[in-house]
């Protein structure tokens, strides 16, 4: 799949703006604060219906403007679908086919996006929820019915951490209602399991022999999926939803003491092993970075083959900080079959083939200009 | 733009309204200036009434002008069963589509820690005593789909459970995560059909 082409409307810094893409490389230029990051983030937000910078919708909209608008047409399987997301003060709104999509799990995956910037590369460093994020990012793309299971999943968190407080401060004593929410949160907490469960056997599939390749078969990955409960990771969701009920019942008076949940998707986390060994606590800097890009690069083939199409990729500030053996590693992956929009402040930072040919765009405060396509 | 104040005292009246916003509010405004005064009147009067002269039946919690309301007082209505709903625009709605012929229990809610709301806020502790001398063979929990409904649902079926009596919850062609009152009639009567025991 390839996006065609890209309205702005009040979004950012671009007051008005409309590009048509190359569905191959399209390189965009420019000075630091000029919009690079803001054109990508707008991608992604057309993708995922939020963007990865801010939780406050608000800040995509142009200072001193009431709306932001993105519209875009995605070609895919033969058809050019029209998207389009707008924020305004009341909310936001999701079109698909022109049409108003009440449910985010109906709009999340029209439009595959995998963004590859320089937090990214702290996937395997940073915090639990950089990790998390990323799982539930890329399943729920992949499995719309996971973002239904999710935002279901976080509100009755939300209510049972609310319950719990009022348990352990003595405002009630209705552990009724605990049970009540226990059994809720169990279901949506079973079916996020064993998706995440199956992902990430996927992805290692993927993963472990592109990273054999980046670094000529030295280094073998491992991905391990660290629950809150002791559970098979073959386990039927029947047996899930039994140690988790077990979990919590066993649990009931530490959970009442601490006022909050304490088992759950949401306290679990990922660990990576290089060799056998744990990356993040024993990983040098260019395993970690190695080890990033593998699962980057995994997460192309693995939408391609769940979904039939390449999703587009978004490389933001990122082959800059690659070496040119992971460089050309990754440049040599994309060629030819993903839409790729790559930022840098100068070309001459990126020798490759893959670069040379590309539509390049050039980034000044807001305006953009595309370059005539040079002749060969 | 400066109104004067009885113009702005109406806009921001009708701001108040749901799904109404500034511009809407102002246009209504000014419509309601152009209106004959009678109709102004009665207007006026309709809304005041509307407050004064209701209140909630004692014995379902429904919205009525006489107590008990007209369909706790309707003798040709089914006892065996009650329809237990969030609210009373969720008792019009099954009324319109007139296949239910049994008595409602109107919740006023759902249970909602977050908001602090418990079970005693939305007049669970009356509709369990009214199961305690009542003829009722049958609970149906149509609180609204989410998570909210959901769980207000599986609440009161956890206390009345050891009652023996039989509690089904609508279940089917419901938008999940949508309320009842958008739902239209063709689905809700066949999540009435569709009815499952918990
Ligand atoms: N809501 C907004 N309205 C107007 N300008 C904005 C808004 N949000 C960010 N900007 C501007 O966008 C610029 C940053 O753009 P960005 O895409 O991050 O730059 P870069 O080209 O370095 O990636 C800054 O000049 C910032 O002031
Ligand atoms: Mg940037
Ligand atoms: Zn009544």
């Amino acid at each position: 799949m390839y996006i065609e082409h890209i309205t702005l409307t009040h979004y950012r810094n671009y007051p008005s703006l409309t590009l048509e893409f190359d569905p191959k490389v399209n390189v965009i230029i420019g000075e630091n604060a000029q919009g690079k990051t803001n054109l990508m983030e707008a991608i992604y937000v057309l993708a995922f219906t939020k963007s990865y910078r801010t939780s406050k919708d608000k800040e995509l909209v142009m200072w001193d403007e009431s709306y932001a608008k993105i519209e875009g047409t995605v070609f895919k399987r033969n058809y050019h679908i029209p998207m389009e997301m707008q924020f305004q003060s009341k909310g936001k709104t999701a079109k698909l086919n022109h049409l108003e999509q009440k449910r985010l799990s109906h709009y999340i995956g029209a439009l595959n996006v995998v963004m590859f910037a320089p937090e990214d590369l702290n996937l395997v460093k940073g915090s639990p929820q950089v990790r998390r994020r990323f799982i539930d990012m890329e399943i729920g793309q992949v499995k719309p019915v996971y973002i239904y299971h999710l935002g279901q999943y976080q509100k009755i968190l939300k209510q049972r951490n609310h319950l719990l407080k009022d348990l352990q401060r003595r405002k009630t004593t209705d552990i009724t209602m605990l049970e009540v929410l226990t059994d809720q949160l169990i279901t949506h907490a079973s079916e996020i399991l064993i998706r995440r469960f199956l992902f990430l056997d996927l992805l290692l599939k993927w993963a472990r022999p592109i990273h054999q390749g980046i670094t000529q078969n030295k280094e073998t990955l491992t991905i391990d999926y660290d629950t809150s409960i002791e559970v098979e990771k073959t386990a039927p969701i029947e047996t899930i939803k039994q140690i988790y009920q077990e979990t919590f019942k066993h649990n009931q008076q530490k959970e009442i003491d601490r006022g909050t949940t304490l088992y759950g998707p949401h306290r679990d986390d990922l660990i990576f092993y290089v060799n056998g060994r744990n990356v993040q606590t024993f990983g040098s800097q260019g395993q970690q970075r190695t080890t990033a890009l593998s699962l980057k690069l995994a997460e192309i083939e693995l939408i391609k083959n769940e979904v039939g199409e390449y999703p587009v990729l978004l490389l933001d500030d990122v082959l800059s900080e690659l070496d040119r053996h992971r460089q050309s590693h990754l440049l040599n992956t994309i060629k030819d079959k993903v839409q790729t929009f790559v930022t840098t402040t100068s070309v001459n930072d990126i020798e490759h083939q893959t670069i040379q040919t590309a539509t390049i765009f050039h980034v000044d405060n807001g305006q953009v200009i595309c370059e005539e396509r040079r002749e060969h | 733009m400066y109104y004067p104040e009885p113009i702005s005292k109406l806009i921001d009246s009708f701001t108040k309204l749901p799904g109404i916003g500034p511009k809407t509010a102002v246009r209504l405004a000014f419509f309601v200036l152009n209106m004959k005064e009678d109709d102004v009147l009665d207007f006026a009067k309709a809304l005041v009434n509307a407050k004064r002269e209701l209140t909630h039946c004692s014995v379902c919690g429904h919205i009525t002008d006489q107590d008990p309301c007209q369909i706790c007082s309707d003798h040709t209505r089914d006892d065996a069963l009650i329809c237990v709903v969030q609210d009373p625009k969720d008792v019009i709605a099954m009324e319109k589509m007139r296949e239910f012929n049994g008595r409602y229990h109107v919740l006023h809610g759902a249970i909602s820690p977050m908001d602090g709301i418990g079970p005693e806020d939305i007049n669970v502790p009356d509709l369990i005593k009214r199961l305690k001398d009542d003829k009722v063979e049958e609970l149906i929990l149509a609180t609204n789909p989410n998570v909210e409904g959901e769980a207000t649902a599986m609440y009161i079926s956890r206390l009345v459970k050891p009652s023996g009596i039989k509690i089904t919850r609508i279940a089917h062609g419901l938008p999940m995560g949508g309320d009842l009152e958008y739902a239209d009639e063709v689905t809700l009567s066949k999540a009435l059909e569709g009815r499952r025991e918990l």
